[in-house]
């Protein structure tokens, strides 16, 4: 059975030539087709990861005349028809329109959170160097748009070390499933969930931070700006495109309120700051606002492959010894081979790590894993090839040429945005204190687990 | 005197996947300004190389800076010259008659909307009805193959296909080649034949 909200990601037959290189970058072999002849999607197995939307070079030519114009294909992906950039055979249905509505209603507040992969690389669509780092301009942008709060998922990333490091502590400590896995890829869930639904309980019971920032901000944002959760309406601004089908899914509701209500990618937000009429460059830099704008440097690492892992480890660790970490900059996580092992020594306890990036690798270790062979306790897994800095949503290099230099730069603009801040453990942003203090009470506790954690379903697909 | 033969590229059908890569790097590699996302993008695509895709076969053609260039014989306003060993469109002088269009044998040229600095570039007098008033009409400028004139490194859809189906022609090395290839495969055998 096709799932409609599955179906987000497409190739446009008139303009596809059929040179398959989107089939080469397709991590579960979703696409197919002769070579030489416009190809599909078997949206069952889609992870909805983009990288196709990356790799596409086919274009509609102003040479060449089509069935459909060009403004009839921009209202067909919800792109604006002023936009002046070329489009591409493989594309994602957008969610502009909603957001814009959303902007105009004087009945909505509207919260927005943005991801930490998008500040380190939406100047680039404003003509700004590969990976210039923005997230000042970016707050600023939000704000002249017309968000009434401009929020974070960076927030939300700390809030998802607490209560994912807490888990696997626990798993640990008092003899739970283990390996456990991340959940905060979604491309990567709906992987486990449709190829190996014998392996869904090793995914952690975590929301991704996505989702927790959007059941934070129609509860205890809610609470904070005195607004009734049924006036909110929750947008992120995200570097992934399967983050709309993320937060369309049935488990992603908390009393009735689904936590995020439409998802923009970079791409997207950059069509609306071109559409207001917005000079992103010369925009002045501003904060996020507070409560839940408020990030630690470790926060905003969930955009690299490895940052998860390494978020993880500078809370696990200070929670497992007591102790401070001796040094904040986990080397060994970083990179960009395709699975990178470690053991971290807290104490007594030796935590064995895998970092995976690129979902083809996970095979090899997720059939060691039915096999009864897997020696680690936690894994990572991001989807795309060098973590969410590389997804779908991120704008996208002409030229194969210069992927690499682009993911290096907004690697590195990663690192740097982390040193820069105060906090760079997620139990130490004040915020992340105030709302446990406040409101969640402790990790894994009974409120938490309503609002930040969920169940993962196997899938009607299945290999 | 020695003979400078003009150099082309020249696709391998057999290696050409039909993508477009070279299309899009062409039509960056002629812009003014440095480009990298397709956010930046504010004017058409606008190659000077064409993929064609046919039942049988697909590959970019693009001009083969002819020595006797039809297009340049055939210019009213002389705007298609030789400039080094390559056949060069003066844009700022083209009329736009299309006649270079037609008399190129291959189909390398191609009428395209003229843009400056991201702007389109109207002409001076002629207009045209549109919703009862009198619109500018956007130039039109004849456009191929310069072999990227201006570009260090060279061609640029050579440098970004993914297949390295495109080659640089230097006409003499491949005849040369082509030569010393024939003379090591057949001439041993025909010096056995005639022994």
């Amino acid at each position: 059975m096709v799932d409609k909200d599955t179906d987000i990601i497409k190739i446009d037959a008139e303009l596809c030539t059929g040179c398959r290189r989107c089939a080469e970058v397709c991590p579960v072999d979703a696409i197919e087709g002769k070579q030489g002849t416009p190809q599909f999607i078997n949206v069952e197995k889609c992870v909805m990861c983009g990288q196709c939307i990356q790799i596409c070079s086919a274009y509609a030519s102003i040479f060449e005349e089509y069935r459909t114009s060009r403004e009839d294909k921009l209202r067909e992906r919800n792109m604006p028809v002023t936009l002046e950039e070329p489009i591409f055979a493989a594309y994602n249905i957008g969610d502009l329109p909603k957001v814009k509505e959303a902007l105009t209603n004087t009945e909505a507040f509207t919260m927005v959170q943005c991801a930490p992969a998008v500040r380190v690389a939406i100047a680039e669509e404003f003509g700004m160097p590969l990976g210039s780092l923005a997230p000042g301009k970016l707050a600023a942008a939000l704000r002249q748009l017309g968000f009434n709060r401009i929020y974070d998922t960076n927030f939300a990333a700390d809030l998802t070390i607490m209560e994912e490091g807490s888990e696997l502590v626990q798993r640990i400590t008092e003899g739970g499933l283990l390996p456990m896995f991340t959940s905060c890829c979604p491309a990567w869930v709906k992987f486990v969930e449709q190829e190996y639904p014998e392996l869904i309980p090793h995914l952690s019971s975590c929301k991704s931070p996505q989702q927790m920032a959007g059941t934070m901000f129609k509860t205890y944002g809610a609470q904070a700006d005195g607004v009734e959760p049924d006036n909110i309406y929750s947008v992120a601004i995200m570097p992934c495109t399967c983050k709309k089908f993320e937060s369309q899914r049935p488990e992603m509701n908390t009393d009735g309120y689904q936590n995020v209500d439409a998802v923009l990618t970079t791409r997207e937000l950059a069509y609306l700051i071109k559409e207001a009429g917005i000079d992103f460059s010369s925009l002045p830099e501003e904060d996020f606002d507070k409560p839940l704008g408020m990030y630690s440097g470790a926060g905003h690492l969930f955009c690299a492959t490895g940052g998860v892992m390494e978020a993880a480890i500078r809370t696990a660790y200070e929670l497992i010894t007591n102790e401070p970490i001796p040094n904040v900059n986990i080397q060994y996580v970083r990179g960009s081979q395709g699975v990178r092992r470690g053991v971290v020594h807290a104490g007594d306890v030796k935590v064995k790590t895998v970092v995976v990036s690129g979902l083809k690798n996970v095979v090899p270790i997720l059939e060691e894993i039915k096999k009864g062979n897997a020696d680690f306790h936690f894994m990572e897994v991001m989807t795309c090839p060098v973590g969410c800095v590389s997804g779908g949503g991120q704008p996208k290099v002409l030229l194969p040429k210069d992927t690499e230099i682009a993911y290096k730069n907004r690697i590195s603009s990663t690192y740097r945005h982390d040193e820069e801040q105060t906090y760079r453990k997620s139990h130490e942003n004040p915020e992340i204190k105030a709302i446990y203090k406040n409101f969640l009470g402790e990790p894994l506790g009974h409120k938490s687990h309503h609002l930040l954690h969920t169940e993962y379903k196997q899938r009607g697909y299945c290999k | 005197m020695s003979i400078h033969l003009n150099s082309f590229v020249l696709a391998d059908p057999k290696k050409c996947i039909g993508c477009k890569v070279c299309e899009v790097a062409c039509a960056v590699a002629h812009r003014s300004e440095e480009i990298k996302t397709v956010g930046n993008m504010d004017i058409p695509v606008m190659p000077k190389l064409y993929l064609v895709k046919t039942a049988d076969v697909t590959m970019p053609i693009q001009c083969r800076h002819c020595e006797d260039a039809p297009c340049a014989n055939i210019c009213p306003v002389f705007a298609i010259t030789q400039i080094d060993n390559k056949i060069i469109i003066n844009e700022e002088s083209c009329i736009g008659c299309k006649t270079c269009m037609i008399a190129c044998p291959f189909g390398a040229i191609e009428l395209a909307p003229a843009f400056k600095d991201g702007k389109p570039v109207f002409q001076s007098l002629l207009t045209f009805d549109s919703e009862e008033e009198l619109s500018s009409k956007q130039a039109a400028v004849a456009s191929k193959c310069d072999l990227c004139n201006d570009r260090l490194n060279g061609p640029a859809c050579i440098e970004a296909c993914p297949r390295q189906a495109l080659t640089y022609v230097n006409v003499k090395k491949e005849k040369q080649r082509r030569c010393t290839e024939t003379a090591s495969k057949t001439g041993a055998n025909i010096k056995n034949l005639i022994v």
